[in-house]
């Protein structure tokens, strides 16, 4: 559930003048075919998603009884569910369900929490650093599955009153259903465990790049500490910030599935792939239907591999490849 | 020279690593295994599994998992009761015709005022290690059970009371206000007296003996190892625990003492892995397994092989969504009832499940007295379900309150059927209902707490008697009744058919109450469980009774 | 050194105390208890109250925590709900074992194909098979293990039927020749965990080798140190193999403590009675005894790896001062 670590120092810092930063990045990720590529396959899914209300054939919940686990015809082109439910039109919703989930996680500030936690304590040092990392080590020593099950069964049930609330007195409309509720507070506490890999990555990026020449200048001729943050260590780390946000991003995506798995995630009838795969997910479906593990382990594998690729792509251009 | 030669001359060093790493694992590992305490090294453990695979011989392999505990006293779930009924014995048993059986007991007399039962015990029942059973054994171990903490266990039993609480003096005793149940008398080494509070008509007493709370255990097992007695128990019954390896294997063996003859099946292998038991069967790893929604269709066409293996038996159990009576919107029956009336559980029953499940025609399910084939639950009718809901004092369904749907989600758990009826609910009535998913600790608490609106749930009955259900979920007194329904009128029915002795006039006391019930829409009955699985061709008299019973003495094995 | 490790050792203590206590309190803080589960349908509230104060669930939360950690201390971890009549350390530990046996032969099957692979795939820089490696590579990492199992178990158990569907029969068969003739072989029911446990790890270690010996050819020290003309095993042993390392160093920590956590969908769908399911039926019943020594496991475990990956790092690496700048 952990993005992967870039691996490796960065290739050259890049002090704050001339092109900036992400069009630098942006110029060198376009030469890539493959991250190209799996761009479009993201945006694709995510377009998918955003208006599934206008371009699927039905509803997510309209169901047919009497048509149940028949495999591709005219009518539903993937064919359908055990309830007769047209299997293309849940897999366009279970994208939005990708979209809602992903927007929540990085509104509720979890891929930010580790970037910021780096930067601190790689830049005050002593004894900031020291309480940070402390505080890191007693977090990633936690078993995560198990706490996140348990702090779902705690705080879930306020959290969704919050989103009904939110349903029932503002324009917002739906939210309950999602299971926002649950990832938000899902992944708010997911943060409490993984901020601890991206805090270190920036740290020891930071420490190296407090002793460079650059930052050290800066800092004689009198710079405030905010400045010599914004100026020249962010600009330095972004990139870094940049991939262990985009390799957020496809770990979260990949935790839907898990999750709904332990009954955490989102709440029928609402679609969701992490449902789908779950409803079709034994051999002897396999056996006798395949279509309905298929249909949802294309679309998650394409997406999952396209933000992986993605991601690949991106650490090359960030380390000037 | 090139990076590729640095690169390669790493590759040789690391490919030697590995192979010394590897090669230095591996001898490790494998003796390893040797040292593994108490249990057999993996050589053997490898032929033996060979040798069932190959030979199978005259071991009956079945699917199945880890029995919570094997102490008669505190079992309270299904599989664990499916061991203990073969591992220990009780007074009286079910048979698998349903009726009562005297086990221990060869004779029993009831008083003329119906308090007292006395019970004459078996010349020859003896304890698997070959000592005699007598009635202070009896005494001891009911007396036992309903102690506040039993020997040999770490908690109060939580079924005492459900089947022993009619016997005089044991809610004193599990409340620690006795020293002992005073209403065990012992009269003689093979005679024991047991006076009840209040006069229950015979068969519903025995029943509730039948069950594993009353069993027999060995006081000398348990007061000389109260700690690991439940891993080698010395028990009464058919059969004896041979083997039991947690998560891989339980297995039994025949009791060759056993007091109605020895069992013709020698082994029993349970085999506790999971995973899907139908694909082990068809690679000849076990004798029987479960079909599942999956497979049904196959299990039943007769080209099929598996047809000819196939059986179905109802279960005692049935499903049903419950309302909290107490709480809008549920309050007023006319809600409820338009619920109930705007959902087609026939067809869900038949073609969403496949017909594995009954749709249910009421609370009693088929097989128990009382049970009619008639439909007496409220029909599917769109049409009615709008004037019910016109009727209520809400008079439409955007009037009414949010309603929330609790059930138990995640972990293959999650109901299909929920979401069929949820869309039902939103075509025929226009009503949105929500569904919460919890996981199984929260769902407990939260209907405890009766802090539920309404829920999906499934209730087992642990013997055949319709008090098993009527009067436990719906007396206002009951403790297990789910979100305190209560009428006045089927309170009064349940009282007086809980003490009647006329057994006919008593089943129709609680045909009355369930058809109070019904119209009072306490419950929406969903569907009568049915058990279905494939049974080897070679395995001989196996049978699915509806509710746990000893059954393997039963069974024979042609090869 | 040595003191540097007494301190770190010394602060494990506290480290678990705290742990425990946030698992404790999250865990009593929502609804259900593990006495309601166990009951099953028999859920009288009068005999859960008795059942409640029989196994030390009544009082304040810190009244029940503080008798645990006395308990603990002592090295009785309590007794499960779901398994009455086992210790929880008997529990735990059989559990344990078969998780370790299996993630610690995929651990071996990782490294031992992923460094190999790595280092070819980095020979192969540059040319048209890089990028097609590095995407399968990334593919396989992509896989969900719930969408992969039920093919692969369909493949080879129902459709070729050469493995079994799941299970745990130890880690050796024998494999008899004309039944007279014995070889041990590894047990079948392996293979196909095996292959998924491994997957996704070989994948990643193939790719971060494969990055750091590119990486590390290019640094200076290794350009100078071949500019001085040292011998190619010189330089390849003494420079380019302990700083390729050195990442791989933190993945093994972290894939050790890995290990004990188990694989919770690998052991459900393949029926392997490991750590992983066990977690799970525990977290979801409640059952607080088995919760509090798993964290405590898990937890002295990542220290203790961190601690030994640190020492490792200085090993390795003498510009890594213990203590100083020593979290990488």
């Amino acid at each position: 559930m952990t993005a992967t670590a870039a691996a490796g120092p960065l290739d050259q810092p890049v002090p704050a003048r001339g092109q900036s930063q992400g069009a630098l990045l942006w110029s060198r990720l376009r030469r890539k075919r493959a991250a190209m590529a799996s761009l479009v396959v993201i945006a694709a899914i995510y377009m998918m998603g955003i208006f599934a209300p206008v371009l699927a054939p039905y509803s997510y919940s309209q169901q047919d009884l009497d048509r149940q686990w028949e495999g591709p015809t005219a009518d539903h082109w993937l064919g359908t569910d055990t309830l007769g439910r047209d299997m293309l039109s849940r897999a366009m919703y279970s994208a939005r369900t990708t979209v809602i989930v992903t927007l929540a996680v990085v509104l509720s500030g979890s891929l930010i929490l580790g970037n910021a936690l780096g930067l601190l304590a790689g830049y005050r040092g002593g004894r900031i650093d020291s309480v940070v990392m402390r505080a890191g080590d007693v977090f990633a020593g936690l078993p995560d599955i198990m706490l996140l099950i348990l702090i779902n069964a705690a705080f879930g049930e306020r959290v969704s009153s919050l989103t009904r609330w939110v349903d029932t007195h503002t324009f917002v409309s739906g939210l309950t259903a999602t299971g926002a509720a649950s990832y938000i507070t899902v992944f708010g506490a997911l943060t409490l465990f993984s901020w601890v890999g991206t805090a270190r990555l920036i740290r020891s990026q930071v420490l190296q790049l407090r002793e460079r020449d650059f930052v050290l200048a800066a800092r004689a001729i009198g710079a405030t500490p905010r400045r010599v943050i914004s100026r020249h260590l962010l600009p330095n780390v972004s990139n870094l910030i940049i991939l262990s946000v985009s390799g957020g991003l496809g770990a979260i995506a990949g935790s839907e599935i898990v999750l709904t798995w332990f009954g955490v995630g989102v709440q029928p009838p609402a679609a969701s792939f992490g449902a789908m795969i779950f409803e079709a997910g034994s051999v002897r479906m396999f056996q006798t239907h395949p279509h309905l593990l298929m249909v949802p382990a294309a679309f998650v594998t394409a997406l999952l591999f396209s933000f992986a690729l993605l991601g690949d792509g991106l650490n090359d251009a960030v380390r000037g490849r | 020279m090139s990076p590729n030669r640095l690169l390669a001359i790493l590759l040789g060093v690391v490919a030697a690593l590995v192979l010394v790493i590897g090669g230095f694992s591996v001898v490790l590992l494998l003796s390893g295994r040797g040292g593994d305490e108490g249990s057999p090294s993996g050589v053997t453990t490898g032929t033996g599994a060979g040798g069932s695979k190959s030979g199978a011989g005259a071991v009956l392999r079945l699917p199945g998992a880890d029995p919570i505990t094997l102490d008669p006293a505190l079992a309270g779930d299904s599989t664990s009761a499916e061991y203990i009924v073969e591992l220990f014995s009780g007074l009286v048993t079910i048979d698998q015709k349903l009726s009562l059986q005297l086990d221990l007991a060869e004779s029993y007399e009831v008083s003329a005022d119906g308090l007292t039962f006395t019970f004459k015990l078996r010349d020859n029942a003896v304890f698997q290690s070959g000592r005699r059973v007598t009635a202070s054994d009896v005494q001891w171990s009911i007396d036992r059970a309903a102690s506040p903490v039993p020997v040999g266990a770490t908690q109060p039993s939580t079924t005492a009371l459900a089947y022993l609480g009619d016997i005089d003096g044991v809610r004193e005793r599990f409340f620690g206000q006795a020293p002992s149940v005073r209403g065990l008398q012992v009269v003689d080494e093979r005679t024991i007296r047991i006076r009840l509070k209040e006069a229950l008509p015979p068969p519903l007493f025995l029943a509730k003996l039948s069950y594993p709370t009353a069993f027999v255990v060995d006081r000398q097992q348990l007061e000389s190892n109260p700690r690991n007695w439940t891993r080698k128990p010395n028990g009464t019954g058919p059969y004896q625990l041979k083997e039991w390896r947690l998560g891989e294997r339980i297995v039994l063996q025949a009791n060759q003492r056993f007091y109605r003859g020895a069992p013709p099946l020698p082994q029993v292998l349970y085999d506790l892995q999971g995973g899907s038991a139908l694909t082990r069967f068809e690679n000849n790893e076990l004798d029987v397994a479960a079909i599942g929604l999956a497979d049904i269709e196959r299990a039943r066409d007769p080209s099929n092989v598996l047809s000819k293996l196939y059986q179905q038996a109802p279960q005692f159990t049935i499903f049903y969504i419950a309302f909290n009576t107490k709480v809008p919107p549920f309050d007023d029956v006319n809600v409820r009832r338009a619920l109930a009336q705007a959902i087609d559980r026939k067809k869900v029953a038949t073609v969403t499940f496949n017909n594995m499940w009954l749709p249910a025609t009421g609370v009693l399910p088929p097989q128990l007295p009382g049970f009619t084939a008639e439909d007496k639950s409220l029909p599917f009718d769109p049409a009615a379900a709008r004037a019910s809901l016109k009727a209520s004092k809400y008079g439409s369904a955007d009037k009414l309150p949010p309603i929330i749907l609790t059930e138990v989600g995640g972990g293959a758990e999650a109901g299909i059927d929920t979401q069929a009826f949820l869309e039902q609910w939103k075509t025929e009535l226009g009503l949105r209902v929500e569904i919460r998913q919890t996981d199984f600790a929260t769902f407990l608490a939260d209907q405890d707490s009766g802090r539920l609106q309404m829920f999906n749930a499934g209730w087992i009955m642990d013997y055949p008697d319709a008090e098993d259900v009527i009067d436990l979920k719906f007396h206002s007194a009951s403790s297990l009744n789910d979100l305190g329904y209560s009428n006045a009128q089927v309170d009064k029915l349940l009282d007086a058919a809980r003490v009647n002795k006329d057994p006919v006039q008593r089943v129709q006391q609680y045909q009355q109450a369930e058809r109070l019930i019904i119209a009072d829409v306490a419950w929406i009955p969903l569907y009568f469980a049915q058990s279905h699985v494939v049974v080897n061709k070679d395995v001989q008299g196996w049978f699915v009774p509806p509710m746990v019973i000893p059954r393997l003495r039963f069974v024979r094995l042609n090869r | 050194m040595a003191s540097y490790i007494a301190r770190r050792l010394a602060w494990l203590p506290l480290h678990l105390l705290l742990v425990t206590f946030f698992t404790f309190s999250i865990a009593r803080f929502g609804p259900g208890d593990p006495v309601s589960v166990a009951a099953g349908q028999f859920r009288d509230p009068q005999v859960l109250e008795r059942v409640r104060a029989e196994r030390g669930l009544d009082g304040s939360l810190v009244e029940q925590y503080v008798r645990w950690v006395n308990r603990a201390v002592r090295g009785d971890f309590g007794q499960s709900f779901l398994q009455q009549g086992y210790s929880v350390g008997e529990l735990i530990r059989g559990k344990i074992l078969v998780s370790a046996q299996l993630g610690f032969i995929s651990l071996l099957i990782v490294f031992g194909l992923g460094i190999p692979l790595g280092l070819l795939a980095a020979r192969a820089s540059g040319s048209w098979i890089d990028p097609l490696v590095i995407s399968v590579l990334l593919f396989m990492q992509a896989l969900p293990v719930l969408v992969v199992i039920p093919p692969l178990l369909w493949l080879f158990a129902l459709r070729l039927d050469i493995l079994p569907t799941g299970g745990w029969d130890g880690l050796v068969d024998i494999y008899w020749i004309r039944g007279v003739v014995a070889v041990p072989i590894p047990d079948p029911h392996l293979y196909l965990p095996l292959f998924v446990l491994s997957l996704p790890g070989f994948a990643s270690i193939a790719r971060l080798v494969r990055v750091t010996a590119l990486e590390v050819l290019r640094e200076d020290y290794v350009r100078t140190a071949r500019a001085k003309g040292l011998s190619e095993y010189t330089v390849a042993l003494k420079h380019v193999l302990p700083n390729s390392l050195l990442p791989i160093v933190t993945v093994i920590g972290f894939a050790l403590t890995g290990i004990l956590g188990g694989a919770f969908f690998t052991e459900t769908l393949l029926g392997i009675p490991g750590i992983g399911r066990f977690t799970f039926e525990a977290v979801r019943s409640r059952d607080y005894d088995v919760i509090l020594a798993l964290t405590v496991i898990v937890s002295a475990a990542f220290v203790l790896v961190n601690l030994v990956a640190e020492i490792a790092y200085a090993f390795i690496d003498p510009r890594v001062r213990l203590g100083a700048e020593s979290t990488t």
